[in-house]
């Protein structure tokens, strides 16, 4: 009763119309090809309520409040679809009415399962990588021969220290950080266990004092703008930067390098909320989403790869062959994903985390 | 040692030549001169906007004035702030400083002297007891009447020895029957501190009754300079006879003639007076201590004051008359 | 006429008590992620327990209150200064002057911190300048330190802090300075003794507006500030969503707004004093 209670009071989502005859997305903006939204709704008669958000946090509340009036969200893998999943948020998938559900890469669906055991809650959009942005001459003026396809860019003091003055940021996120600490250590970037994470919190303590700003999104103007060099950030965010600096008046040549010690794979996820109202039309959208045309075409607009095997040989050249976007057989293998541990050791890792990053 | 015995006993204790202040194209004093004894308590008369406050004003060092000189005690005044000046001034709103209580507002004058604590307790406690606040000491002024107010703010001014007391419209504020008794108690302090006083009143009876001298303004200048007794009898101009009491204002062969109403004789019968004429009771109002006429002469309408007089009705045809010497003839 | 009475109470009851009543219902529940919402009700203290025992809330703590309190103090010689000069000029040049200091809340809250990040970088506007006009080569970065958190902080509520100073000294009778004057004060004797005594409720207003919304801060020292100022707004988005531990999130508000109680009653109890003055 209590609870009814409160989510009443907490529903601070306008929730969507619902309806007949209509679904509610909600995902991240720019990550679907609009225009396949509108043949969706031509092949089916669904009318497609979009909307969007740009927070992974934003999508945790709702969701959490419950009652959000959504059918189909796209949560980042980890750490927060892995933490809804437990928490029950979402509806098992009927895969027998996604009849292109054969369509997805099962390398990344493995990679999924870690998250998802069977896959039978969500289904991947996007993934990429997580490694190392960097400001090409910058970098060189100052370490010609500087290992930017290694964590040691990163989490060597020796080789970081040298790129202080021109500025380097780090994901504010203890689930990518602390996992590529431990990957740099050569243990295991899953670890639970409090003294590796002691020991990867060092790794970060030793070069603190280099890193001008522990962020998660403000390094891609800073990297596009020239005023940091360094970031240990998402591929895509990278590319962004990238993107936006060649775009820019004084030509920033801004790179990208997944370590060689191995990437945290992250993955976007298509899944359909628990209370979602429209459930049937839900799936009908996941199915349109696993589509090799829509997936193609989407992975054309947001430039990242996707989780669609059979939309590889309809994406332009300069997508598929880009080893950065995907990567070859060895770089994938390297590939690491981590589990989502108790509340508890959530709790133990932010505070370690915070402490680290504060210099306490 | 008072101070005020320190200074020339000769010569004026405000000497002002030929001020002028100008607010953008009003000038608001224009081209005054004026001298002030010593001990006299001054009175300068006029209706609102004639500029009396301004000068008030000027005297005190709030306005610069934009030509003219202005000597108090001998000393030139330009360019002196109000806060290094011999004078201090009772606003008309008191001006009290609401956050301190009146022991503070009296003392705050003193601290800002530099005066030594003990000397200005006593100074303090001895301006309170001079204006009868003495309980009152811890009060705010929020908490007091509209005359205990105005007592504090003639304290908080006394208790700085001024050369000049200023004071703009003293009982403007003050309620009618209160009035009457300030205006006694204003004039025996000044007497007892034979401090000389300016003050500011737009009331004549207010300046006849109390002020040694005063000084008429109109327009931004001074019409006429004299003691009560002189500007009442031999007004200078038609202004100045209409302005100060209640005049009948006669034409005749040479120019203006001011009749007080006091002068003119009423009777039933003709009198030998120089001056007679017919007329006839307009109106008439009993006021206790005297009886006021309005009476139609073939000229004009005169004004009449007699001792009272119940005897008379409207309408009766009456002679009025008046001496030779009566009138007072008028400049302009 | 009852209704109009009763407005303000149904007002505070809906929009501040009751969401009131339901945070510190959360706050003394206990963490249940796995159920929607993630609380489980109860009547435990152990959240707010945790807040007092473990050293880097507190630490958080005293960053806030440090930083605000001199954001506070900073925004107060700046603005003081400004509400004076607008209650001292021309009558008819205060609206402008006025409309000036509220111009920029006509720009969102978000890109005038987004501007304040494009000056202070790097290669921010201020270095370039510093760098073309050869003040200093190698001036060093604002941007990422906690002066910029200050700066940002400053900026952005100093309007909150004018605006209470301007309307108490724009209605403070100026006879009173010149009674003042006229007892021998010099004008800056004046000013200590009787304008700033006067224009107190002022003072604490604006200090309030400022310090209550500086504590609680999240946005500016998360875009303008580093990483080693941490403030309590900060801990208080990493319980909701990094750790989602909704109660825990709660106590912190709680705690935040029992701090700020303190300041407003004695604001409360100044202003209470000084009606019965005047």
């Amino acid at each position: 009763m209590s609870r009814v209670f409160i989510s009443l009071l907490l529903a601070f989502a306008a929730a969507p119309a619902f309806g007949q005859g209509s679904v509610n997305v909600y995902n991240w903006s720019d990550y679907i090809a609009e225009d396949q939204l509108k043949s969706f709704t031509k092949d089916t008669g669904i009318r497609v309520n979009y909307t969007t958000y740009d927070s992974n946090e934003i999508l945790d509340a709702k969701l959490r409040t419950g009652k959000s009036g959504y059918d189909v969200v796209v949560p980042t893998a980890s750490p927060f679809f892995v933490r809804q999943l437990t928490a029950g948020l979402y509806r098992p998938l009927d895969k027998a009415k996604l009849k292109n559900w054969n369509n997805l890469d099962p390398e990344i669906l493995v990679a999924l399962a870690k998250y998802d055991p069977g896959n039978t809650h969500g289904i991947p959009w996007m993934w990429g990588t997580t490694g190392i942005g960097y400001n090409v001459a910058e970098i060189r003026k100052r370490l010609p021969d500087a290992p930017v396809d290694s964590l040691s860019m990163i989490f060597d003091p020796a080789v970081v220290s040298k790129f202080k003055d021109c500025g380097v940021m780090v994901l504010d996120s203890a689930t990518d950080v602390f996992p590529a600490a431990l990957k740099y250590l050569g243990l295991d970037p899953d670890s639970k266990k409090p003294d590796d994470l002691v020991k990867a919190a060092d790794v970060v303590k030793a070069v603190r004092p280099f890193i001008r700003k522990f962020h998660s999104s403000e390094y891609i103007n800073a990297l596009a703008g020239g005023n940091i060099c360094l970031a240990f950030g998402f591929s895509g965010d990278v590319f962004q930067a990238r993107d936006r600096a060649a775009k820019a008046k004084d030509k920033q040549d801004i790179a990208y390098a997944i370590p060689k010690e191995g990437s945290l794979l992250w993955i976007d996820v298509a899944a359909i909320p628990k209370d979602a109202p429209n459930p049937a039309n839900a799936l009908r959208f996941l199915d349109f989403m696993l589509d090799p045309k829509v997936a193609a075409a989407s992975s054309e607009l947001t430039g990242y790869a996707n989780g669609n095997k059979a939309a590889f040989a309809l994406l332009p050249k300069d997508i598929s062959s880009n080893p950065l976007i995907y990567p070859p057989a060895d770089v994938r293998a390297k590939f690491y994903t981590i589990t989502a541990g108790t509340p508890e050791q959530t709790r133990e890792r932010t505070r370690l985390w915070t402490a680290v990053k504060t210099g306490r | 040692m008072d101070r005020r015995e320190d200074g020339p006993v000769s010569g004026p204790i405000v000497r002002i030549e030929g001020l002028t202040k100008r607010f953008g194209a009003v000038t608001a004093v224009d081209d005054v001169d004026l001298e002030v004894a010593p001990g006299e308590l001054f009175a300068l008369l006029g209706g609102s906007g004639c500029g009396k406050t301004t000068l008030l004003r000027l005297l005190a060092g709030f306005e610069t004035p934009d030509a003219g000189r202005l000597l108090i005690d001998g000393q030139d005044m330009t360019g002196v702030p109000p806060h290094l000046r011999p004078v201090n001034m009772m606003f008309q709103s008191y001006a009290l400083f609401p956050h301190m209580n009146v022991a503070e507002n009296v003392g705050y004058g003193l601290r800002r002297e530099g005066v030594a604590k003990a000397e200005a307790t006593t100074r303090v406690a001895d301006a309170l007891e001079q204006v009868r606040l003495t309980e009152y000491a811890q009060r705010r002024p929020a908490q007091l009447s509209g005359g205990q107010r105005q007592r504090v703010a003639l304290a908080r001014a006394l208790v700085k020895r001024p050369k000049i007391l200023l004071l703009d419209e003293p009982l403007a504020a003050l309620d009618r029957k209160l009035r009457e008794g300030t205006r006694f108690e204003l004039v025996r302090l000044q007497a007892e501190l034979g401090l000389t006083f300016v003050m500011v009143t737009h009331d004549q009876q207010e300046a006849m009754s109390m002020a040694t001298r005063l000084a008429v303004m109109n327009a931004g200048r001074i019409v006429q300079v004299g003691s009560p007794r002189e500007v009442y009898e031999r007004p200078a101009t038609r202004f100045v006879a209409d302005f100060i009491g209640v005049a009948n204002i006669l034409k005749t062969e040479d120019g203006w003639l001011a009749l007080r109403p006091e002068k003119i004789a009423l009777s039933v019968e003709r009198s030998g007076l120089a001056n007679v004429v017919a007329g006839k009771i307009v109106d008439l109002a009993y006021e206790g201590d005297r009886s006021l006429y309005r009476i139609a002469t073939d000229g004009a309408v005169l004004i009449v004051s007699t001792a009272p007089n119940l005897a008379h009705r409207r309408g009766d045809s009456v002679w009025l008359g008046w001496a030779a010497d009566a009138g007072h003839p008028l400049d302009a | 006429m009852r209704f109009v009475i009763a407005l303000p109470f149904l007002w505070l009851g809906v929009f501040f008590l009751l969401p009131f009543a339901l945070v510190l219902a959360i706050a003394l529940g206990t963490n249940a992620p796995d159920s929607v919402p993630p609380v489980e009700l109860g009547i435990g203290l152990k959240n707010f327990a945790l807040l007092f025992t473990d050293d880097l809330y507190l630490a958080a703590w005293l960053t806030s209150l440090r930083v605000a309190t001199t954001s506070t103090l900073v925004a107060l010689l700046l603005g003081y200064p400004m509400a004076y000069a607008i209650a001292r000029a021309a009558p008819e040049r205060r609206p402008l002057l006025l409309m000036l200091v509220v111009l920029p809340f006509w720009t969102s809250f978000l890109i005038r911190v987004y501007a304040w990040m494009g000056l202070l970088d790097e290669n921010g506007l201020l270095n370039q300048f510093l760098r073309w006009s050869g003040i200093a080569t190698d001036p060093g970065t604002i941007l990422g330190t906690e002066w910029a958190v200050h700066l940002g902080i400053v900026y952005a509520y100093l309007p909150f802090m004018v605006l209470p100073l301007y309307a108490t000294l724009e209605k403070m009778d100026m006879s009173l300075l010149e009674a003042a004057a006229d007892l021998g004060a010099r004008p800056f004797a004046a000013f200590l003794t009787i304008t700033l005594p006067l224009s107190l409720p002022g003072v604490v207003a604006g200090c309030l507006l400022v310090f209550i919304p500086a504590v609680g801060e999240f946005v500016i020292p998360d875009l303008l500030g580093g990483t080693e100022t941490l403030m309590i707004g900060k801990v208080l988005w990493d319980e909701f969503f990094t750790n989602a531990d909704w109660p825990l999130a709660s106590a912190v508000a709680i705690c935040l707004l029992a701090l700020l109680v303190g300041p407003i009653a004695l604001f409360q109890r100044q202003q209470a004093r000084s009606l019965e003055r005047h």
